[in-house]
């Protein structure tokens, strides 16, 4: 009798003790599904990237290119004394997969619209392999130089495939067509590249960044390849972008139609970009 | 039937009885996996919020237990670059949720739908440091479920969090943080 009056009390102790403790949940990790961030910046040095600006965000962008550094080095201090080309740019994020932008060229004072569109976007869960985005800008000359309107534009296409192959490496590979309205003498109005760029993740402020552009078929005279090898800074609110490059322009159409210099010769300058993002909504 | 039958039997029937309990006190547990959680933090001339609609939360008025967790990979503070800075500051990598487990302290009326101010107490864990903390916020009871509103401030500092920035350029120690999340009842 005694057995079961314990047994019953144990049942008792039991059941109220079960109920004074609430176990906590089990803590479970969110599935999230987001697009990959394929590249730091949403341009190489001049190459466009897919990485895309979100919806409301601003990015601010200066960049410059100085003389080569290899002639006269120490009377032009590395090319330091001549500032060849700067860009000042600011794009926006109309959506998470739409930006425009304007930019203004010291070289020839050449003012650009452009606009990316994100079509496809590497996905985090990897149910989509590549991004794909189409980029277009549209430049016009507005330094006088006497000629008419529209012998100043020159345009640009591209479709820039990108993959991030792993957490350290990603590769992009972008036909562009560039249209000039005025061939220099002895060039060509319609110029096609196949681009190749890299960013290759050194930690998690650096990274090195290439982008090559093989002119391919019509080649203006005296126009050579042109190639970039940079550093990639990331600090709090804005990404220092620090290259040699053999080009002094910073819009593809035109590192297409005039770069003279060969960067494995020597021919290389130095050049600096600051990518600064602000949240405007 | 002699007494000691009686109390056998009364014994075993409030036993009995007390097992079915729980299945009572389930109808004062609410829990939802869509809490809407925002935090500020300010720099030098700006601030700015991260939010998450991912707040996971399980609250038990049966024993007053309030068990609240976030993926920090969910918070979104507009910017690509700085939620990756933030995860990293985090060290989301290794430690991935932000969690609160503790009791409800002050009365709650379970009875009525108007809002009532409450006081929990318990530990906040964030970067895999446990602080004990009171926090006042507000239940209100609706045919929906159980909303639950609260803000407090914490110090990165307490949870071994060293501010992001560079120099003088950083940003502030103390974060607001705020939740406001129905949970509906649980089944």
């Amino acid at each position: 009798m005694k057995k079961i009056v314990k047994i019953g009390s144990l049942i008792l102790l039991f059941t109220l003790s079960s109920l004074c403790v609430q176990a906590q949940m089990e803590r479970e990790k969110a599935t999230i599904v987001e697009p990959v961030t394929t590249f730091s910046t949403p341009g190489l040095m001049a190459q466009g990237t897919t990485r895309q600006l979100a919806a409301g965000n601003l990015n601010v962008t200066i960049m410059h290119s100085f003389g080569i550094a290899t002639r006269n080095t120490v009377r032009n201090f590395f090319g330091f004394d001549n500032v060849q080309n700067v860009r000042l740019g600011m794009d926006v994020g109309l959506t998470d997969r739409w930006s425009v932008g304007i930019g203004r060229s010291s070289q020839f004072n050449v003012v650009d619209l452009r606009s990316k569109l994100a079509l496809l976007q590497q996905k985090t869960d990897g149910s989509m392999p590549l991004s794909l985005s189409l980029k277009g800008d549209l430049g016009v000359i507005t330094q006088e130089n006497n000629r008419p309107i529209e012998d100043d534009i020159s345009t640009m296409v591209s479709a820039i495939f990108a993959r991030k192959v792993n957490d350290s490496i990603s590769l992009q590979l972008s036909p562009i067509y560039g249209y000039f309205s005025r061939a220099p003498q002895g060039g060509h109005n319609n110029l096609f590249s196949v681009g190749l760029g890299s960013e290759i993740r050194l930690s998690n402020r650096y990274s090195l960044i290439v982008e090559y552009f093989p002119v391919i078929g019509n080649k203006n005279n005296g126009t050579q390849n042109a190639f970039t090898l940079g550093l990639n800074i990331e600090t709090g609110g804005h990404v220092f972008q620090l290259f040699f490059t053999s080009t002094e322009w910073h819009l593809e159409q035109y590192v297409l139609a005039s770069n003279s210099e060969q960067f494995w010769a020597g021919d290389f300058r130095f050049g600096f970009n600051v990518n600064r993002i602000f949240d405007l909504w | 039937m002699s007494i000691k039958h009686r109390h056998i039997t009364l014994i075993f029937l409030i036993a009995i009885g007390i097992l079915f309990l729980p299945i009572a006190s389930e109808a004062q547990s609410f829990k939802t996996e869509s809490g809407h959680v925002e935090f500020e933090s300010s720099v030098p001339l700006h601030s700015f919020t991260g939010t998450s609609n991912k707040l996971v939360g399980r609250i038990s008025l049966a024993d007053s237990t309030v068990d609240f967790y976030l993926d920090l990979h969910t918070l979104d503070t507009g910017i690509d670059k700085r939620d990756n800075d933030m995860l990293e500051t985090l060290n989301a990598k290794k430690y991935p949720f932000a969690e609160f487990y503790g009791k409800l302290i002050s009365d709650f009326n379970p009875d009525t739908t108007s809002q009532q101010q409450v006081t929990v107490k318990g530990k906040f864990t964030l970067h895999n440091v446990s602080k004990k903390v009171s926090i006042d916020g507000t239940f209100q009871k609706s045919a929906e479920g159980l909303t639950v509103k609260a803000s407090w401030i914490i110090n990165m500092k307490d949870y071994n969090i060293r501010p992001p920035g560079i120099l003088f350029y950083r940003v502030s120690e103390e974060i607001n943080i705020s939740i406001n999340a129905l949970l509906p009842k649980e089944n």
